[in-house]
């Protein structure tokens, strides 16, 4: 009888929606058919561009791709791509070292040490620092480093620049990886009598370290490709950088200086240098995926 | 050592208080206070970068002519105005493919093919800024001008602004449309990604109680679903809108970097972000004019900063959330 009662608005509403405008129940079941069919076609809007990106990348730059290409440093609108491999990776590993300085210790801190009103503000400020476009932290680390500090256009200026373009992301990774630690992990360690930095060092970082990692090369990922910062700090050199103040080549800076090079070498120079970041962008991106796939069973196991 | 004045009661999920040691009520204080300082490094770093650029300002520069259409002036309004023209058509275009996208993956596709495309559209996002302008600059733009032109100025001659009247000057294809195409794919996945996370989190309950109201899947995204988002929705047009103004070398590689207004879409125009790397050989040098350049850049960024600044803080308020997922949203 109660049932019965309850169940009176429910099927007041669903007769509401079955004299619904848009028509009968067979045409309702048909539109959402075909919506069905229609939706998931729109995502070749974004596959498409990215397949045909890839084939036109590589047509063009694979020919003329040698191990030479590798090996030898540039001259000219000709030769390698040696010295801004070398430098990339530098500025990279500059960058990176900058960013997990600025970003892990903060990050940690927000998951681990704050209340919620505070963390909450501080993810805030940090989602934020993310959206800041890449051009304005360039023209920071020139008016900063370059000029100011007067370190000129180095691998200096460009590695701790990128790095602060990094930095949220890596902050953010650190505090999602360590907020999402399961709380009875926490009191399963403080109650059988674990200090605290004994839990943050024993317990909590083993469980996180993997989402941090994957976190970092994301940064890397996202920094690597980075042109407007580094053109803004340094310079595309020829040589691979002899110190940490003076200009280091990047991938992407010669592209940047070699598309609108009207002599017909400096196009394949540009687009080896593309195919050869869009393998390190895809492969860092591969890795982030494996081991957040890895990260996050290994977090559901900790939750059963 | 004295107790602490009332007993710490745990509560499920809250850290545990930290033990009394000596002069608890200090150190207490100082526990609480110290991890703000690591905490709020990026709000530092965002402060310093606004305050470095407002130092390299000259405030008497921010007069009437700044405000103007006067590029020969270092008038912005040319390069404010085409930042608009382009991110705003891409971030409508973002939205609108966007939400398809994000409700065909959440909604209608099974599990297995919605995990094989959406590392396609995060992909999308991991590609560089340079690749993307390069690819369009040889590849979409030529393509562009020898079929996708005549064919609109054909058939949608009756949208304004699509009726051309004059080709693109630089003749290589690079144009206000070219440059909200490529925007567009790359403000894509950021705008996809926000939206699906939006509609993956609506509670089960109220989608299970739609369809057994008898609505089909369609009516409870589009009643239920849709509605319940808006904040997420809204969150992601603002967080897209930001990402396009700020893009540089792209937009700069298809636009044709001239600094006048747009007559119509197939004209080239100059962008605040574009304009300040096409700018900065010229502020390296040491002279009157570097300087000058100089102070007009960090003037112009400042501007820039701003906008994205607002926008961001809209963006983030509304979407609270911080997303694991792979793009680095």
């Amino acid at each position: 009888m109660s049932g019965t009662a309850l169940a009176a608005p429910a099927l007041a509403a669903s007769d509401d929606l079955r004299r619904d405008r848009s028509g009968g129940v067979w045409r309702r079941t048909w539109f959402d058919r075909i919506v069905g069919w229609a939706l998931p076609l729109t995502v070749l809007v974004a596959v498409i561009p990215i397949l045909d990106l890839a084939y036109w990348i590589c047509v063009r730059a694979l020919p003329s791709f040698t191990l030479a290409t590798l090996t030898t440093n540039p001259s000219g609108a000709g030769g390698g791509l040696y010295a801004p491999l070398v430098g990339t990776l530098e500025i990279l590993l500059l960058a990176t070292t900058t960013a997990v300085a600025f970003g892990l210790i903060g990050g940690l801190v927000t998951a681990e040490y704050l209340d919620e009103a505070g963390a909450g503000v501080v993810r805030v400020t940090a989602n934020v620092m993310a959206g800041i476009p890449s051009i304005i932290v360039g023209l920071f680390g020139f008016l900063a480093f370059v000029l100011a500090f007067g370190w000129g256009a180095s691998l200096a200026a460009a590695g701790v620049t990128l790095g602060v373009f990094m930095t949220p992301y890596v902050f953010r990774a650190t505090d999602l990886a360590y907020a999402s630690i399961p709380p009875h992990i926490r009191e399963a360690a403080l109650g059988s009598g674990a200090r605290p930095i004994q839990y943050l060092l024993r317990v909590a970082t083993p469980i996180a370290l993997p989402q941090v990692l994957s976190g970092v090369f994301l940064a890397m990922a996202i920094g690597v490709g980075e042109t407007a910062p580094l053109y803004l700090t340094t310079s595309a050199a020829a040589i691979p950088p002899s110190g940490l103040f003076v200009p280091a080549g990047a991938l992407s800076l010669y592209i940047w200086e070699d598309f609108q090079n009207p002599l017909p070498g400096a196009v394949h120079i540009a687009f080896e240098a593309a195919f050869l970041l869009l393998v390190i962008v895809v492969g860092l991106n591969v890795l982030v995926r494996l081991i957040g796939q890895r990260a996050r069973r290994r977090l559901e196991g900790l939750f059963q | 050592m004295s107790p602490p004045s009332s007993p710490p009661t745990p509560q499920d999920g809250q850290p545990l208080p930290a033990p009394p040691g000596p002069s608890s009520s200090n150190l207490g204080a100082l526990r609480r206070i110290l991890p703000y300082i690591p905490a709020l490094i990026p709000l530092a770093i965002t402060v310093a970068i606004v305050l470095v650029l407002v130092q390299a300002t000259h405030f008497e520069n921010f007069g009437r002519s700044f405000w103007s259409f006067n590029a020969a002036q270092n008038g912005i309004l040319i390069y404010v105005v085409g930042s608009f023209l382009t991110s705003v058509p891409a971030l409508a275009l973002a939205m609108g493919i966007g939400l398809a996208v994000a409700i065909a993956s959440a909604v209608y596709m099974p599990g297995w093919l919605a995990s094989w495309t959406d590392p396609f559209v995060d992909l999308l996002s991991g590609i560089p800024s340079i690749v993307y302008g390069l690819w369009g600059y040889f590849v979409v733009a030529p393509y562009f001008k020898a079929d996708v032109y005549p064919w609109t100025t054909t058939y949608l001659a009756w949208i304004p602004g699509f009726a051309a009247n004059r080709t693109s000057p630089s003749g290589t294809g690079a144009s206000v449309m070219l440059a909200i195409v490529i925007l567009f794919l790359m403000i894509l996945p950021v705008t996809t990604l926000l939206m699906r996370d939006a509609l993956r989190s609506i509670p089960k309950d109220l989608w299970e109680s739609g369809l057994a109201l008898g609505a089909t899947r369609w009516e409870v995204t589009r009643r239920v679903s849709i509605p319940y988002c808006r904040r997420g929705i809204w969150g992601a047009a603002f967080l897209g809108f930001g990402r396009a103004m700020g893009e540089t070398v792209a937009v700069f590689m298809v636009i044709g970097q001239i600094p006048r207004l747009p007559t119509n879409i197939y004209d080239n125009t100059s962008t605040m972000a574009s304009l300040i790397i096409a700018e900065v050989d010229t502020a390296f040098e040491k002279s009157s004019v570097g300087y000058q350049t100089l102070h007009f850049l960090a003037e112009l960024g400042l501007v820039l900063m701003g906008i994205s600044l607002a926008v961001n803080v809209a963006g983030r308020w509304l979407i609270r959330r911080t997303f694991t997922e792979v793009a680095g949203v």
